[in-house]
């Protein structure tokens, strides 16, 4: 099927392309969904406005104690950013683990978003991470929480032109981590990936605990009981286990050719004790200096 | 509709006519008959396509032609100069880390892009494993293609400590 091939030099053109285009017309950052999905002719893809090539927009850079970074960033280079390392551990585990190396040369934060899947590897890590998104549309900008894009299985709210541009992590996360089941190591769907992070307070008292899961319902999501419970508590063994059963209860999953209902269930639950016990031994590191 | 498009291959300036839904692999086995890039899944599953774009492995399966204009490309071809192997090349051979071949060509320009990131660092097997996850070959259990990547990062590392 013919495809046009549109690539704007600049934001501007790429929304007014994709304005006079219409419905069959899609953004292309790094394709490793999209033309995967046209190949397999599962998606009509008419025209596409290639994003890729525009400057600056993958860059990976300070914002106050936090991070901010271009929608174009590669996973490649989230995944070995030493800063991401050292402030969003998580982000560059979940980075890590996305495809083979072919995919992460191409991969693009701002495409994980927009694409909406649920088993999406870095969204539930912005999800438990508390970044804002940053979008470009006909109207003007506007920075709106992560959770508040996701609308469903491959929905998101952005409106028909607007562009992802930017990811902001507004607080340093030392003591975050993201954990992934798949049915092998690599090149793998998520059956189950969650991703945590922890605040302490001057006590040593959770200040603040984020969860979020991927692929146990519609869209990422994140465990509000699970966080609210652990708020203003000591980190034992025993809370993080409480965290973990209540990650369990707010799952919907599917059952389907990777995993049952059960067992994903069952990974929500482990995989939540796991990554607590993982952020907050990185938090205990980061804080005293000696290695997790 | 077909369009100009400068590919650059292989340290190669080619002017072609390819229509938007071209791919750079279609592009480079169908105009520029540079077979030894693979076509299989179109998924990025298997890696067989395998190419450099500006020095780092991607899959061509889901690359159009048009998004590499003014890109270096290299290809399997590309790895050596006409007449000779590649030290990577070499290595396949001496361990003997190729049977039916198919996927030799997407696993040498992978593991090419492997090396040139490890920049002469010390190799480590758990890493090289990795490294290659993307390109899959079914006939070795790929020990013999670790080993071949493998003693060719330890013979880079070993080249570095010498220059110090």
């Amino acid at each position: 099927m013919p495809l046009n091939f549109h690539r704007p030099s600049s934001l501007r053109e790429a929304m007014d392309l994709k304005q006079d285009l219409g419905e069959a017309c899609h953004f292309l950052a790094g394709g490793t969904d999209l033309m995967i999905q046209r190949n397999r002719g599962r998606k009509i893809v008419g025209a596409v406005v290639d994003l890729s090539r525009l400057r600056g927009l993958d860059r990976i850079e300070p914002l106050g104690d936090g991070l901010r970074i271009g929608a174009l960033a590669r996973m490649r280079a989230l995944e070995t950013d030493e800063r991401v390392r050292i402030l969003a551990p998580a982000l560059a585990e979940a980075a890590r683990v996305v495809g083979g190396a072919q995919v992460r040369h191409m991969a693009t934060l701002g495409g994980n978003i927009a694409n909406a899947s649920p088993a999406a590897d870095t969204v539930p890590v912005l999800l438990a991470l508390a970044a804002f998104v940053v979008v470009l549309g006909p109207n003007g900008e506007r920075r709106v929480p992560i959770a508040e894009l996701l609308a469903g299985r491959g929905r998101t709210t952005l409106q028909a032109a607007e562009i992802i541009t930017h990811v902001e992590l507004p607080r340093p996360a030392r003591g975050s981590a993201f954990l992934k089941a798949g049915r092998r190591k690599a090149m793998e769907i998520a059956v189950v990936n969650a991703a945590v992070s922890l605040e302490l307070d001057a006590k040593g008292l959770i200040h603040a605990a984020r969860l979020a899961l991927g692929a146990v319902a519609d869209r990422s999501l994140v465990v509000a009981d699970a966080e609210a419970m652990m708020r203003g508590q000591a980190p034992s063994p025993e809370l993080f286990k409480a965290a973990a059963t209540l990650a369990r209860d707010a799952s919907r999953p599917i059952s389907d050719v990777r995993a049952s209902a059960d067992y994903r269930r069952h990974l929500a639950s482990v995989l939540t004790e796991r990554a607590l016990t993982l952020a907050h031994k990185r938090l205990v590191a980061a804080t005293t200096g000696i290695p997790a | 509709m077909k369009a100009p498009l400068t590919l650059d291959v292989n340290g190669m300036r080619h002017e072609l006519e390819v229509s938007g839904e071209t791919t750079l692999l279609d592009a480079l086995r169908e105009e520029l008959g540079l077979t030894g890039t693979k076509k299989n899944c179109l998924e990025a599953e298997c890696g067989v396509c395998t190419v450099l774009l500006d020095g780092k492995a991607v899959n061509s399966c889901i690359l159009l032609a048009h998004q590499c204009e003014g890109r270096n490309i290299t290809t399997v071809e590309g790895l050596a100069r006409p007449g000779s192997l590649s030290p990577l090349q070499q290595a396949f051979i001496q361990h003997g880390a190729v049977q039916c071949g198919f996927c030799i060509p997407g696993m040498l320009v992978t593991a090419q892009s492997y090396l040139d990131e490890l920049d002469g660092r010390a190799p480590d097997r758990d890493e090289v494993r990795e490294a290659i996850a993307g390109t899959l070959c079914r006939c070795t259990g790929y020990s013999k293609i670790v080993d071949a990547i493998e003693a060719e990062a330890l013979r880079l590392n070993a080249a570095r400590w010498e220059a110090c």
